[in-house]
């Protein structure tokens, strides 16, 4: 084909231009890391990108929402842990007052020191956070939920939710009506107006001290004492006074309770037993109670609150911190589980946004070094084809 | 004396061609120039006695190389290679502008749902709140600066559609000169005037960069020129002008082409050439951009407004509108006049106005949540009156609860095995509530749905922040951010196909030139060849002068 020398020159020409343009993007690739310098250069690339990064992002809030929680959730775990040791100590005072060779001033002792414990128990439940919101009050972070030791709760159940993962909500706080308030039980002991001197001591020996249905128990001379519930029956001969009956052990229906009678027994004596469970009571009202019973040194069993119920309604009480202290536990596990599931796939997606947005250096740089040679070559053969004219000869 | 003329024409007519080489010579970089050919023809010869004898050679015609059909092509290929190069430049730009991470509306939900999220871990903070502000002012930001960028891109195009206007009225005119020159000078003489065709196809060839042309060659030598669907732009030696005019019939006003006395609108028939690429990329990519902006702005205003406003603020108050200005739901915002409407962090509407509160005397584990608040008509506060909370009274013979608010009854199936989790909505006349019942309810447990205005709740909140990811846009299968990423697909993927249809029509023209110019090009080595050839032609015709000359004087000395 015949060509002319203009196109010789443009020939030349374009092919520099085109290799200096191409040159020009892979030093432009090399320069910013990045493979892509627009959207249109691949599309599709484009959008993955937005999509991985949007997805980091979230999963980067999903970790900074977990932390912020296990902060709220350890911030309350270590109230209950207080709140626990408080409960077990005042147990073991109560465990100590109820032992029949105090004197009333020791009890009265006793007594103050589980008034201070109680002061210190109903401070644990307005325990408030670094700005002031109060740990225990549901929603109503501005209203302290215990505002004395006779208060009802002030809060409400709200329990605020945050996100730790898709899909997962984790509470980060408990209302102190589930914590601080536990059904109440109390025992009611009535004598049948029976003719003897003789009285009844009841202590719990096991979980199940409730009692109910009411039981009776009456005694026949000169030795029979049997015990019913309306349904069972359980007949002890011979029985003296003083004599510690486990009733559980009688029948298997019959409450973990430790019965003994004391005194001169009489023919016809009956004594109705029977445990009544109130709605939730606040633990700080149910401490004040004993600790007053104490001072009063009103703790036997025919007194109310008497010994047995108070040791069921502060254990019912330490169950529910404990099993509060539990569920907090498992939302941490749930909230470092999901942090550690976050952190795995915010690596994966890196990772593949990577594979996608990076440049593969090595790649790059041998591409530039083949562009750069192929730049030489068209510079070169231009100058040498535009030497290439019979003019020369002429 | 014969042999005299002979030579003597023999030397004019090398003259001729070594002019024509020098000429071509002299225009080897003359844009449009096709090289010319001295073609030579011999004289009629002269009878003598009983032969015809040779009386020497003239020139028959200086011919121009030029192909009419390969012109025709390369014009069609130049004008449709501009079109995708500027339609690509401009969408370039705006896929630039929307990807960017600096001005991408990307970024700016995500920071704007992560301050959500953080109102919702600590929902009393004045500081988390004041956050949730700024990031909804830089994500208003963003709207507005893209929506400007838009706009400046579409105002930059009306500028190069007036200059291309103009620029085409001037290469018509210089058209319309032409012909009138040419037409003047074709009958005077028997050859055509090869540069005046030059330059005029040169001419029509600029033209065909801005605007596909339609070329018909008339006798008398004129071409007449028609662009779009048959507007003559030159007609023998008349040229009607384009004009620049303000098209109304779209908001903002934007400029369109008019033709003729009337100025009647063409935009729509003009295409191909750098115009037809503006025209286009102004319709499919800045308008598309623009009304999917405008429609994102417009959802994203909509929904998080209907969030904020089933929400009470740190004082006890209705949230209202967290974004404006507020589009009647039929029309659509425009992104660039969006703002944020609260300006106290107080106002931020964190927390529900309605709670639900368990009966002492619950014993089962079941749990109603509220999940939503239906606010429109707008909430009132307190949200229920006294006495009118609602009630949920579960029965575990029936699977049923009985709902209440003291006055409309209602009941609500829930079987714990099957419907745990599940949401019911209660409508009018109840308040409108979406809840959701979980767990095993035990028989007469008892929840009530009463006013809350405590300031710790984090509900609300939590539903903004969980708007990131709700599928509101394209029938419910995009997100806001997704919507998002399909607007940049679209563009980008738009710019890429005209990058790489220019780059072909580069390919393709660049074949087709160089076939064109293999027919019209100056060849410099091919001139110097001609040169001494055409040299060495007239030495030769001296050399018969000198020849007639010689034989002259022996004739003149035999006397």
């Amino acid at each position: 084909m015949r060509i002319s020398t203009g196109q010789i020159f443009q020939q030349g020409l374009t092919a520099i231009l085109n290799q200096q343009t191409a040159l020009n993007k892979t030093q432009q690739q090399i320069a910013t890391g990045q493979k892509l310098a627009s959207p249109a250069d691949d599309p599709v690339a484009a959008v993955q990108i937005l999509n991985f990064e949007r997805e980091i992002n979230i999963l980067g809030q999903y970790i900074g929402n977990g932390k912020a929680a296990n902060t709220k959730l350890s911030i309350e775990e270590g109230v209950l842990k207080g709140v626990t040791n408080v409960l077990q100590r005042i147990r073991e005072l109560a465990v100590q007052g109820l032992n029949d060779t105090n004197t009333g001033a020791d009890r009265s002792a006793i007594a103050q020191e589980v008034l201070a414990l109680n002061d210190q128990l109903l401070s644990f439940a307005n325990t408030t956070d670094a700005s002031g919101n109060y740990l225990f009050s549901g929603f109503n972070t501005d209203t302290q939920p215990y505002s004395s030791i006779g208060a009802s709760y002030s809060g409400d159940e709200g329990q605020r939710n945050i996100q730790a993962g898709p899909d997962v909500l984790v509470e980060t706080n408990d209302p102190g009506n589930a914590i601080f308030e536990a059904e109440f039980a109390q025992t009611l002991v009535t004598d049948n107006a029976s003719p003897s001197s003789a009285s009844i001591n009841i202590t719990a020996t096991g979980v199940n001290n409730i009692i109910s249905p009411a039981m009776t128990i009456s005694f026949a001379a000169p030795d029979t004492l049997s015990v019913t519930d309306g349904t069972n029956t359980a007949v002890v001969t011979p029985y003296t006074s003083e004599q510690s009956l486990v009733l559980s052990d009688l029948n298997i229906n019959f409450p973990d309770l430790t019965l003994q009678l004391e005194g001169g027994l009489a023919d016809g004596d009956s004594y109705t037993l029977e445990t009544q469970v109130t709605n939730k009571k606040t633990v700080f009202s149910t401490v004040n109670d004993f600790a007053n019973a104490l001072i009063n040194d009103t703790v036997s069993s025919n007194d109310s609150p008497n010994n047995g119920d108070f040791l069921t309604n502060i254990t019912t009480v330490l169950q529910t911190v404990i099993d509060t202290q539990a569920k907090i536990g498992s939302r941490i596990n749930v909230i470092e589980q999901q942090e550690e599931i976050s952190e795995e796939l915010a690596l994966r997606v890196q990772e593949t946004l990577s594979d996608v947005q990076d440049l593969d250096y090595a790649e790059a740089i041998s591409r530039f070094t083949l562009q750069s040679t192929a730049l030489q070559a068209a510079q070169q053969t231009f100058v040498q084809v535009q030497g290439l004219t019979l003019f020369n000869y002429l | 004396m014969s042999l005299l003329t002979t030579g003597v024409s023999a030397l004019n007519t090398s003259q001729t061609s070594l002019a024509t080489a020098g000429h071509n010579i002299s225009n080897v970089n003359t844009e449009g120039y096709s090289r010319q050919r001295v073609n030579q023809s011999t004289l009629p010869p002269n009878f003598q006695g009983a032969n015809y004898v040779g009386s020497g050679v003239s020139v028959s015609s200086i011919e121009r190389l030029y192909d009419e059909f390969l012109a025709i092509q390369v014009r069609t290929f130049t004008s449709q290679q501009a079109q995708h190069e500027s339609f690509a430049k401009v969408a370039g730009q705006i896929s630039t502008v929307l990807g960017s991470s600096a001005s991408s509306l990307s970024g700016g939900l995500e920071s704007f749902f992560n301050a959500a999220n953080g109102v919702a871990n600590d929902p009393t903070s004045i500081a988390a709140r004041q956050v949730l502000l700024s990031e909804g002012e830089s994500l208003v930001n963003r709207f507005r600066t893209l929506d400007n960028q838009l706009a400046q891109i579409d105002s930059q195009l009306d500028g190069q559609l007036a200059a291309s206007i103009d620029e085409v009225n001037l290469i018509a005119k210089g058209i319309a000169g032409l012909n009138q020159a040419i037409i003047d000078l074709s009958p005077s003489s028997g050859g055509q005037p090869n540069d005046l065709l030059d330059q005029r196809d040169e001419l029509i060839n600029r033209l065909a960069e801005y605007v596909s042309v339609n070329t018909i060659e008339e006798d008398i030598g004129s071409v007449s020129v028609f662009i779009g669907t048959g507007q003559g732009l030159v007609i023998g030696t008349t040229q009607t002008d384009l004009k620049a005019i303000t098209d109304l019939s779209t908001d903002p006003a934007r400029l369109g082409i008019g033709y003729g006395s009337n100025s009647i609108d063409i935009s729509a028939q003009i295409s191909g050439g750098s115009v037809g690429g503006l025209l286009q990329v102004r319709g499919d990519v800045i308008d598309a951009a623009r009304n999917e902006l405008n429609a994102l702005a417009t959802a994203f205003i909509d929904n998080v407004n209907t969030i904020h406003q089933q929400g009470v603020t740190l004082d006890g108050s209705v949230g209202g509108n967290l974004f404006g200005p507020i589009p009647p739901s039929t029309l659509v915002a425009d992104a660039g006049s969006i703002f944020v409407a609260v300006t106290d962090p107080r106002d931020v509407a964190a927390a529900f106005p309605a709670s639900v509160t368990t009966s002492s005397n619950t014993s089962g584990t079941g749990t109603v949540e509220i999940t939503s608040i239906d606010s429109s008509p707008p909430l009132t506060l307190p949200l229920f009156g006294a006495g009118a909370e609602i009630q949920f009274i579960y029965n575990d013979t029936t699977n049923e609860y009985a709902v209440t608010d003291g006055v409309n009854v209602t009941t609500i199936t829930y079987d714990p095995a099957v419907d745990s989790g599940k949401t019911f909505n209660l409508t009018t006349p109840f308040v409108g509530l979406t809840v959701k019942l979980s767990g095993v309810p035990a028989d007469a447990d008892q929840f009530t749905i009463g006013n809350n205005t405590a300031v710790g709740d984090n509900r609300n909140a939590l539903a903004l922040a969980n708007f990131r990811t709700e599928k509101i846009l394209g029938s419910g299968t995009q997100s806001l951010a997704d919507a998002y990423d399909i607007l940049i697909a679209d563009v980008a993927s738009r710019t890429n196909r005209a990058e790489i249809n220019k780059q072909a029509q580069q390919g393709l023209l660049g074949q087709l030139q160089a076939r064109f110019d293999s027919i019209s090009g100056v060849n410099l080595d091919e001139e110097a060849a001609n040169l001494i050839r055409y040299q060495q032609a007239y030495q030769a015709a001296s050399q018969i002068i000198t020849v007639s000359n010689t034989i002259f004087n022996s004739l003149l000395s035999a006397l």
